[in-house]
């Protein structure tokens, strides 16, 4: 589903990226961890091209969306839900409006089918009767959640996650991984970059270690987590868990 | 109780005398209007210069615009508008038929749109960078994520600055009766050139602009917290 081939990025002098050859299959869940600066969030960003790679590229349903014009990267982006650390909900909107927007806007479904579909998803996460709140109105966690829902009202084919929980207090973290975790098991193709290591056991279908703008080791959850075979990665492990 | 009979007396002269408050509405009438219709002009400039810099920020190709639109914010922001008034009016709008208010307009316009850009360009570059991500990662536009996302949050960090340009603005007209403008300051001056009495009418010119600015503060004050809205918890 994604092809990522020989990805380098760097801004200015600086090399965060340093050629990152993966690919991620429909309904894996990719986890992705490693230390700050280790450029995971990088490598999460150029999925999407929110910040163009230097070198390389991205092919994600067959078209390589580093070439693709600026007209056929919206239409890509269509499929690439996509959540960040801070939510970044449209704060002027209301919940309703934060769901609608962009597939009424982009003509996907009209007013009355999106707010149908956001009606849906919204008593999914059990917030039906935030709909006409504003976003500053909601706590971190419902924040997420709805960041999550407004994502999914576009149907992506995959969901790309920048440390969905990081910016939360810990009694939050809870609801948004559960969330994710419903999603995971209705077979949503997942890249999540997280420093939670008891969802990457339990949910991630494959975990990768990068460091210094690498790749450096990746495995199924298990052996990944029991048997880290490179130095780097042993000494990570051993401070976070 | 001399003092105030005399003072009255003064201040009727100057005011009531001759119908005389009719040549000072007539006068701030001329204010607000140029004031007005100088602040459309300059944001309708000053929204085109912001654009201009916007895009010269974000996109390579469009780098010339930017640097055109500096020299032009430069220039205007660094010399006095007085000198801008006297520039445009005796040299480059010289034919007999000019109106000196349109004159007015056109210069103060130029002047305020040079300030409005650099309010807008900030307004916009207040607003969370997370929010042109997201609409994009949502697939919209460049274009439709600006317009449906980010200016609807600028305006709210733009117009509060805004209302205090066109505050200004209104005061900054005052020099316009250097170009045979017949604007409230200028009715003061002409109203005291009668019998060389110049305090009363200045005190009433001046009691004109307080009145409106201190209206226009209020209003915007009101304006602010209606945009507030989506912040109350």
């Amino acid at each position: 589903m994604i092809d990522v081939r020989n990805l380098h990025k760097s801004f200015g002098d600086k090399q965060v990226l340093c050629g990152i050859d993966e690919h991620i299959e429909k309904g894996e869940k990719v986890v992705v961890i490693g230390p700050s600066g280790s450029g995971k969030s990088t490598f999460l960003r150029c999925l999407n091209l929110l910040e163009k790679p230097t070198e390389g590229s991205v092919v994600f349903e067959g078209n390589d969306i580093t070439k693709a014009s600026g007209r056929e990267l919206n239409k890509i982006r269509q499929k690439m839900g996509m959540v960040f650390q801070h939510f970044n909900l449209f704060p002027h909107l209301t919940i309703r409006k934060n769901i609608t927007l962009s597939p009424v806007k982009l003509g996907l479904m009209t007013q009355a089918e999106a707010d149908q579909k956001a009606e849906e998803l919204l008593s999914r996460v059990g917030l039906s009767e935030k709909a006409n709140q504003y976003p500053a109105q909601l706590s971190g966690g419902q924040k997420q959640r709805i960041a999550i829902v407004r994502s999914l009202a576009m149907n992506p084919d995959v969901m790309l996650f920048d440390e969905p929980t990081s910016a939360l207090d810990p009694e939050m973290v809870r609801e948004v991984l559960d969330f994710m975790k419903q999603l995971a098991a209705d077979g949503m193709t997942m890249v999540v970059v997280t420093h939670e290591m008891g969802f990457a056991k339990e949910v991630g279908s494959r975990v990768l270690f990068m460091d210094e703008g690498r790749i450096v080791e990746q495995n199924k959850p298990k052996e990944f987590f029991d048997h880290p075979r490179d130095a780097r990665l042993q000494e990570f492990l051993s401070k976070v868990l | 109780m001399n003092w105030f009979a005399n003072a009255w007396e003064q201040f009727r002269l100057a005011f009531l005398e001759k119908d005389r408050y009719e040549a000072y509405l007539r006068g701030f009438g001329t204010t607000l209007e140029v004031s007005l219709f100088a602040v459309l002009l300059g944001v309708a400039l000053g929204l085109i210069l912001a654009i201009a810099k916007y895009m010269a920020a974000n996109h390579k190709r469009f780098r010339p615009l930017g640097w055109i639109a500096n020299i032009y914010i430069t220039i205007i922001r660094g010399t006095p508008v007085y000198v801008q008034m006297l520039i445009i009016y005796y040299i480059i709008m010289t034919s007999r038929d000019t109106s000196a208010v349109f004159a007015g307009v056109l210069c103060f316009g130029i002047n305020s749109s040079a300030y409005v850009a650099e309010i807008i360009r900030a307004g916009i570059e207040a607003v969370d960078r997370g929010q042109m991500e997201a609409g994009r990662s949502l697939g919209l536009s460049e274009m439709q994520t600006m317009i449906q996302i980010i200016m609807p949050q600028a305006v709210r960090n733009i117009l509060p600055a805004l209302g205090n340009e066109f505050i200004v603005l209104i005061k900054e007209t005052a020099v316009i009766g250097s170009i045979a403008v017949l604007d409230v300051t200028q009715v003061a001056r002409n109203i005291g050139n009668g019998n060389y009495r110049y305090l009363p009418p200045l005190l009433i010119a001046a009691v004109m602009y307080l009145a409106v600015v201190i209206i226009l503060t209020k209003f915007l004050g009101m304006l602010e917290r209606r945009l507030a809205k989506s912040d109350r918890r």
